[in-house]
């Protein structure tokens, strides 16, 4: 088989597998744009382009304030759990102590949780506490999920590091200071940023919290008020509405994945795959 | 050891973030305390009496309507979660007839005090005054009430040569003439709250009740498996297994048995009264035959057996106030003009949707907007309702699956399995 | 004086050997605890207070009601024909979706790792499926199945099919939502074992004489034993915990309720606590089970991995 055939062979199966992903995508994105008359026509493309469903979808609080919120926990939780993560990943992968087994074995476990088992309970304890609807009765659940999986990037990414550029840097006179900040940040810094994206990825994903622990716009974010969209009428099914409001929950998504694949890449598969 | 340093303030940092943002209160409005009202999606008519009532105040307070989800089911789970969690930010809500008795035994519902209720009873139609009281206190206003009618194509009972309309007739009768007509008999089968209506309607029909002693909580008794229960089994039995009835009558809503009683084979169905509204809508149209309107009849719900009078399926919306509002009193006088027979009559001119107050059929407008006016207040006030009792969510799904699907009915066995399955949800013996 | 070789930045270079060990010790413990405390109080206390919810029956709206049950409320759960058809159905899911999964996501992983023009194209669409919310591919999908506003009856040629109608067509829309959303993450863990292949194994199968699909089976996928398993474990564990898609496209109906659905319907829609609370220990013990089942499994697996 001559290179250039098998070459191109693989860029036709590369095109098959990027349609075959990208497909309900392009179809949310379609029906998005679909006139009102068109969405039931059962066609993929549409007919005629209307911005109606946009206009619709930022004119509703429902949806903006639910993106206001999923930005917001998400971004918090990101920020709490990377930080938090970052002392534990380091911990375990540099120093020695008993019990790092217990904390890694907790980790794995929680991430086999299954959040609906945790659903019930939550929602009994914050109304008593006072968390329900609220953004930091979000945060918590969201935090205990994300933890494990920014410190199994972590760890491994930490484990992978030139470490020894820092002692060497110690030994050449820095202080400890000087050598954390010229040398560790810069080394740990892409492994955290990667940890942020896949954990801001898990926290904006959050559906089980987001219909439980929520009933307002003051917390609900936008995975849950999708589920509550409404038509004006008893019987009608605002599938243009969710479809826009779908898109913009995806464009974030997109323009996250687009600009750093790569990490992420490197992120998910430990940096055994090669950009 | 700097870096350690560096590293717990970050941390430290992170849990300062994370706890500021827990606050989210919502900002103070100037001028009259703003009463928030959780009403069901009904194209705005709400919302329309909202803006009157407000203006009809005087600045003392003002209105403002938020959505709930259109299912019923949903709605009551969004306000039973809230409440639960003693939310303070719902002063008034639309509540769907049924989950009444639910909200007011958890004590999530203000009950009105005696001077309250007075005006806000008076001259309701006793169905839906029933629907709003619990353990003798007026816990919800009804504002507007339903039931559903037999709706027949007149040429279709005058081929089969059954005087619907003038004379009350029987499912017995209804089934024999569309077979013999080739046509129809459309209800609502499918597998959800609407099948509970009908089902609901046949026994009270036939006599007898599906729960008994509901104020016994889950200690009530499950009275379907008496003689009514076992007529009413008929009934569907006989129905489902015969040549009149709608091919997909398993799954048949509201809609689908519109869609099919103004279809070709179209002869008889039992809805509410809304299909007339969409009727004309649909003529203006241009989506519906003007002859098919014209050939509309309407009657009284069906009878199960020859000398007993039919007890027509009740609905509607109460309006209740909420246990935890801080604005309680006003939120009863905002109920009192929102309920009253000047707002029940704009409403049910703008959101056709039938009023609880039986004055208010006698106004000329609405006789002209609904011409079976009258038939509409006989019906409501003589309304067999569903099971009120705090659990009537369960009560609801045991019985629709028990006597799910229709074909399977029998009367020997259907009614004492639905009886039994009652009796163990009830007592948390069974999964749902 | 000379420089202990310091194992950690932030002690001081004049500590002797035990107590730097301790200190190590300590500053191990101190770095890890708020995280252990947070994964521990959001999950072990809820969890906790489930089983004490479960041994009781109990309506949300009946406080008054509430009473002792002890273990009665799991003999109905586990006696209960719904439970095991909700078992059923999502074992069913679980081995469809990942079985599917692993030959697609072979599939895929073996495009990524031979295409040379357009790679990071292909690197980069097939994280969006990944990043994606599963709500709205739950509703990308829905719509794409439902009758009136679907295009997969009109482009398959099916005519009038009601996919949400009948069981089984409705849990094979749900598996490939399913499927399409988690396939990525499944082609990247493969990815990543396939890369780790060494190229001399493939050389030789060349030498031998061993053609490509040969060459794959008997060289490339023993040698990817354990990415293989953790990839199908990690995802079966997953797939068993599927909500999502299950409440935006069906809420269950048509019997394709699942665990996960059973026990949000009884805890929030019917706020029966009790019964609820207990199907959701029971869940949580099964995934616990089999993650820890999981867990031997792997390290039997790495265990005699001492070279190669």
């Amino acid at each position: 088989m001559s290179g250039r055939a098998s070459r191109l062979g693989w860029s036709a199966a590369s095109a098959v597998v990027v349609g075959w992903t990208l497909l309900p995508v392009a179809w949310i994105v379609a029906l998005s744009l679909k006139q009102p008359g068109d969405l039931r026509s059962g066609r993929f493309l549409p007919r005629g382009v209307t911005l109606e469903h946009y206009r619709a979808v930022f004119a509703t609080p429902l949806f903006t304030r639910a993106l206001e919120n999923s930005v917001g926990i998400a971004l918090v939780a990101t920020a709490v759990s990377v930080a938090l993560a970052t002392c534990a990943a380091y911990a375990l992968a540099r120093l020695r102590f008993r019990g790092k087994s217990i904390v890694l074995g907790l980790a794995l476990g929680i991430a086999m949780f299954p959040v609906v088992s945790l659903v019930g309970p939550l929602f009994d304890l914050w109304r008593t506490v006072g968390l329900y609807d609220t953004w930091l009765g979000l945060i918590l659940p969201d935090l205990s999920f994300t933890l494990p999986l920014a410190i199994w990037v972590l760890s491994a990414h930490f484990r992978e590091l030139p470490w020894e550029l820092e002692e060497a840097a110690l030994v050449d006179g820095a202080t400890p200071w000087q050598a954390f900040r010229r040398v560790a940040v810069p080394l740990a810094a892409p492994g955290v940023f990667t940890a942020a994206l896949l954990t801001f990825f898990f926290a904006w994903n959050d559906f089980a919290f987001g219909i439980s622990l929520t009933s307002t716009d003051r917390a609900r974010t936008v995975p849950a008020a999708l589920a509550f969209f409404t038509g004006a009428s008893q019987f009608e099914q605002p599938t243009g509405a969710i479809a826009a409001a779908a898109v913009v929950v995806t464009v974030p998504v997109v323009i996250l994945v687009l600009a750093f694949q790569r990490r992420i890449v490197a992120g998910l598969t430990a940096g055994a795959v090669k950009g | 050891m700097s870096g350690r340093v560096r590293r717990s303030g970050t941390c430290a940092a992170a849990l300062a973030l994370a706890v500021l943002a827990c606050s989210g209160g919502d900002a103070r409005r100037p001028g009259g305390p703003t009463l928030r009202w959780y009403a069901n999606p009904d194209n705005g008519g709400q919302a329309r009496l909202a803006a009157r009532c407000t203006a009809e105040a005087g600045g003392r307070w003002r209105l403002e309507v938020l959505p709930l989800p259109s299912d019923a089911s949903q709605q009551r789970e969004q306000l039973v979660r809230r409440l639960a969690a003693r939310d303070v930010s719902i002063d008034l809500m639309s509540l769907d007839l049924p989950f009444v008795p639910e909200l007011a035994e958890a004590g999530f519902l203000r009950p009105f005090t005696e001077s309250e209720g007075a005006p806000l009873a008076e001259g309701v139609l006793r169905g839906a005054l029933a629907s709003a009281t619990w353990r003798g206190r007026l816990v919800a206003a009804p504002f507007t009430a339903s039931t559903q009618l037999l709706w027949f194509r007149r040429s279709v009972a005058a081929k089969a040569g059954l005087p619907v309309g003038e004379r009350p007739v029987t499912w017995r009768e209804l089934i024999a003439a569309a077979e013999r007509t080739s046509s129809t008999v459309a209800v609502q089968a499918n597998r959800y709250e609407g099948y509970m209506v009908w089902v609901t309607a046949l026994v009270a029909s036939a006599g007898g009740r599906i729960l008994e002693n509901a104020e016994a909580g889950k200690h009530a008794h499950a009275a379907l498996d008496g003689e009514a229960g076992r007529r009413a089994a008929a009934v569907i039995r006989s129905l489902a297994r015969s040549a009149a009835a709608d091919p997909a009558l398993s799954t048949a809503d509201e809609e689908a048995a519109r869609a099919t009683f103004q279809g070709a084979r179209g002869g008889f169905m039992v809805n509410w009264p809304y299909v007339h509204g969409a009727a004309q809508a649909a003529v203006a149209a241009g989506s519906l035959d003007r002859a098919v309107l014209d050939d509309l009849g309407w009657a009284r719900y069906p009878r199960v057996d020859d000398d007993r009078a039919s007890r027509p399926p009740l609905g509607g919306i109460d309006l209740a106030v909420g246990a935890f509002s801080r604005h309680g009193a006003l939120a009863v006088e905002a109920v009192r003009c929102l309920t009253s027979r000047e707002s029940q009559r704009a409403y049910m001119l703008d959101a056709r949707n039938p009023a609880a107050r039986a004055a208010v059929y006698d106004d000329v407008e609405v006789r002209r907007v609904f011409p079976m006016a009258d038939l509409l207040r006989r019906s409501i006030d003589e309304a067999g309702a569903r099971p009120q009792t705090p659990y009537y969510t369960d009560v609801s799904a045991a019985v629709v699956r028990a006597f799910h699907p229709p074909r399977e009915v029998d009367p020997e066995r259907t009614p004492a399995a639905a009886a039994r399955l009652v009796a163990d949800v009830l007592l948390d013996r069974v999964l749902l | 004086m000379k420089r202990e070789h310091p194992a950690a930045l932030s002690v001081g270079a004049r500590s002797a050997p035990e107590s730097k060990g301790a200190r190590e010790r300590r500053l191990g413990w101190a770095l890890t605890a708020p995280a252990f405390a947070v994964m521990l109080g959001v999950t072990a206390w809820p969890m906790l207070r489930a089983v004490w919810l479960s041994l009781h029956s109990w309506r949300l709206t009946d406080p008054a009601g509430r009473e002792w049950s002890g273990l009665r409320n799991y003999q109905v759960v586990l006696s209960d024909p719904l439970w095991w058809d909700d078992v059923a159905t999502t074992t069913l899911l679980t081995l469809v979706t990942v079985a599917v999964e692993l030959v697609l996501g072979m599939a895929f992983a073996i495009v990524m790792h031979r295409a040379v023009i357009g790679r990071r194209l292909v690197r980069t669409a097939v994280l969006v499926p990944y990043g994606l919310v599963t709500v709205v591919a739950g509703f990308a999908w829905r719509y794409a199945f439902a009758l009136d506003t679907g295009f997969v009856n009109g482009w398959l040629g099916l005519g009038e099919l009601s996919w949400f109608g009948a069981r089984g067509t409705a849990l094979a829309a749900i598996a490939l939502a399913e499927i399409w959303k988690t396939t990525p993450f499944m082609s990247l863990l493969l990815l990543a074992g396939l890369a780790q292949v060494p190229e001399e194994l493939h050389e030789a199968a060349r030498l031998d004489g061993a053609g490509a699909v040969r060459s794959f089976l008997s060289v490339t996928l023993p040698a990817m034993r354990t990415s293989l398993l953790v990839a199908v474990l990690f995802r079966a564990l997953d797939a068993y915990r599927i909500f999502d898609t299950v409440f935006v496209m069906t809420a269950g109906a048509q019997r394709t309720e699942t665990v996960s659905f059973l026990a949000y319907r009884q805890m929030i829609g019917r706020t029966a606590l009790g019964l609820g609370s207990a199907v959701s220990v029971l869940l949580f013990l099964t995934v616990m089970l089999f993650a820890a089942a999981f867990v031997k499994v792997l390290r039997l697996e790495l265990a005699p991995a001492g070279g190669a």
